[in-house]
């Protein structure tokens, strides 16, 4: 567990010019809606969200959950003519759903990156590895190309490059898919971010490479204190690396807690019944993996209480109730969305 | 290296078999040089003196041969590049086709550059605001522009712009009161080489009017291939990366869509400089321009074989290089490409 104070310092500014405290971004009721064919699909439907500075966040749920649509909407990735984006998302004492394209664009790539899961598909094909880091360096930084250039080369070093000075001049298809990764992930540190969002970055990885990848995040946010928010669906990563743990389902936050409060003591159903799913290699050999029934809710309608209602084996009346998330039986700090009283 | 050489070797044998082909359709269509140089040399001549005379010519000109020795000798001139004279006069078709060639050129590269800025501009346009009433204009105006044929959209031009309006030059390339002795044949190279300055702007009134009709045909084209090209490219994720790092809309455009939405682009522009090839051919007698293309009709009516095969001949050399070139920019814009022969 980390040492965490609620007791938040603001108002008195750090030495870096930064808000005080701990909390690095602040996620108030934030809202993310598509306006798909079928009518309007609320991919994210009220998340509030604390980010403290050096944690490592897990944004755990299935596909269709909101969890990328959440943290794209941070940085305003997911902004367009089809997209809603409501509530408020406090960074060094900017609201980012309300600020313009310019000032979004100040924040990107330097105060806020994000770390793409396919590094193939989000590399520039036509562009040198190092190219790519740089550009974003000198985007925000007022230094000369050579220097940009020779920084790549730094952040490639500690990233685990085996040849730094190579693979700064190679095109992303000459390099492995591990190699690949770590240029996305140097691309994310280019700027000492106070916040990297890293959506799926181990996914198309094979499992070797996915803990040495795992292993450089988890170095490299030890050593500059950047608070990482991680997107996964993989339990093992989160199991590895995460301090603290929101569970996403249907678009909202179903429970919150640290990594050991919610892999131990999971509250909600949901919850349970996603780590139950998970094949254990030293219990019982049941024959069969457990699956939760029924699929995710990801359509337009959305029931008015409880979205895990409809899969739920302990689900009652009062699930049809508006919940929010609270302390209920967890310990302190351990937040869940369930009604039920007798669902432990 | 031996990826571009390969790639011009490869050229010879498309240029055999088109000469073979221009070769064997001349001969095939009705109508005789011999009979039109015949009938030109004495008005006044009895049909026995006619045949005679005209007998001669064919002898003369070796058209009495049976057509596999005229075209083992066709075939073995080509070899020692001797693309022979024009039946009518002295010239050689080398002389003449060379004469006609920059300007043709120079029509052709001119359209093709107005058409590239037309069709990119409103192309990336029209991406950038799909599904707005930008874009409906655009893709109307596009669909317009191409379904135009160009002969008319030319005829078009002669009368409100030349005519009506008067403002620009309907015939030639250069009035004949300039004085243009050509060094290289192609007018601003001349003009610089020359030092003639005041050649240049007759030169540039000359070429609007053929230039941009044959143009605006092929824009349309090029603004529905680069709308297409540029939404696809603005779907990857990458174009995301470039945004997420926070460069600006013009930037990731510029750097990062235009150059990734360029290669079926130029593939595309390649396949097409064909067409404008053909399309500026027939310009050229809408305008009285005296390029390959008015060289080329003349010929064919009078059955000048050696100038139509040697037109044909310089009109499909330029095609196939610039699809070399074409090719070449591949390994240019995409490094993925680079690793395959070399």
């Amino acid at each position: 567990m980390t040492a965490v104070s609620d007791v938040s310092k603001t108002g008195e500014p750090a030495a870096n010019g930064r808000v005080a405290g701990d909390e690095v971004l602040r996620v108030r009721d934030l809202h993310v809606t598509f306006d798909v064919r079928a009518g309007r699909l609320p991919a994210v439907a009220g998340v509030d969200l604390t980010l403290r500075r050096g944690e490592v966040l897990a944004l755990v749920g299935e596909s269709g959950s909101g969890k990328s649509a959440l943290s794209m909407a941070l940085v305003g990735l997911n902004r367009g003519p089809r997209t809603t984006i409501t509530g408020s998302v406090e960074f060094n004492g900017m609201d980012l759903v309300r600020a313009s394209d310019r000032e979004l664009r100040k924040v990107r790539g330097n105060g806020i990156a994000v770390v793409f899961q396919d590094a193939l598909a989000a590399l520039n094909p036509l562009h040198r590895a190092g190219a790519q880091v740089a550009e974003m360096i000198t985007t925000h930084r007022a230094v000369g190309k050579d220097a940009a250039w020779n920084r790549a080369i730094e952040l490639f070093t500690d990233v685990g490059m085996a040849d730094p000075h190579r693979a700064v001049r190679a095109y992303p298809h000459e390099l492995s898919g591990g190699m690949r990764q770590r240029v996305m992930i140097a691309l994310g540190l280019a700027n000492n971010p106070d916040v990297l969002i890293a959506d799926e970055p181990t996914t198309a990885l094979d499992v070797t490479i996915q803990a040495q990848v795992l292993e450089v995040l988890k170095e490299l946010q030890r050593e500059h204190h950047t608070s990482i928010i991680l997107i996964t669906h993989d339990l093992g990563v989160v199991a590895e690396v995460a301090d603290r743990i929101a569970v996403m389902y249907a678009g909202r936050i179903v429970e919150y807690g640290t990594r050991d409060q919610v892999l131990f003591d999971p509250q909600h159903p949901y919850t349970r019944g996603l780590l139950d799913v998970v094949p254990s290699l030293t219990g019982p050999v049941t024959g069969r993996l457990s699956a939760i029934p029924g699929s995710a809710v990801t359509g337009v309608e959305r029931p008015p209480g409880c979205a895990f209602a409809p899969r739920c084996r302990l689900a009652g009346p009062e699930c049809e109730q508006p919940v929010e998330l609270r302390q209920r039986g967890g310990e302190q700090g351990h937040l869940d969305a369930c009604t039920k009283e007798d669902h432990r | 290296m031996k990826r571009a050489l390969l790639r011009l070797l490869a050229v010879i044998p498309v240029l055999l078999a088109l000469s073979t082909i221009v070769f064997l359709a001349m001969r095939w269509i009705p109508g005789s040089p011999a009979t039109s140089l015949a009938a030109g040399g004495n008005m006044n001549a009895t049909a026995e003196e006619f045949t005679q005379s005209e007998e001669r010519i064919r002898v003369a000109l070796g058209l009495d041969q049976p057509l596999w020795k005229q075209y083992l000798t066709f075939l073995g001139d080509l070899v020692t590049l001797d693309f022979g004279t024009s039946f009518y006069g002295s010239n050689s078709v080398l002389k003449l086709v060379g004469e006609a060639l920059p300007a043709t050129i120079e029509l052709t590269v001119a359209a093709m550059l107005i058409a590239i800025l037309i069709g990119v501009v409103t192309g990336v346009i029209a991406a950038w605001k799909k599904d707005t009433v930008v874009d409906g204009a655009i893709r109307v105006g596009a669909t317009v522009s191409f379904s135009l044929p160009w002969f008319a959209l030319g005829i078009l031009g002669v009368v409100v712009f030349g005519v009506v309006l008067g403002w620009l030059p309907i015939i030639g390339r250069l009035p004949n009161s300039l004085g243009y002795h050509p060094t290289t044949g192609f007018v601003l190279l001349d003009a610089i080489l020359q030092n003639r300055p005041e050649l240049v702007w007759p030169w540039v009134k000359h070429l609007i009017l053929p230039a941009t009709t044959l143009a605006l045909s092929m824009a349309g084209f090029i603004t529905r291939i680069v709308r297409t090209a540029v939404l696809e490219v603005l779907g990857d994720d990458f174009v995301r990366t470039a945004r997420m790092k926070g460069l600006s809309e013009s930037a990731v455009l510029r750097h990062h869509v235009l150059r990734n939405a360029a290669l079926p682009i130029v593939t595309v522009l390649g396949l097409q400089f064909g067409a404008l090839l053909g399309g500026s051919l027939i310009t050229e007698m809408v305008f009285a321009y005296p390029g390959v293309g008015n060289l080329l009709v003349s010929a064919v009516h009078q059955r000048d074989y050696p100038i139509v095969q040697g037109a044909a001949l310089a009109v499909a050399f330029l095609f196939v290089m610039v699809n070399v070139v074409v090719d070449l920019l591949y390994l240019v814009l995409d490094p993925r490409l680079r690793k395959v022969t070399a």
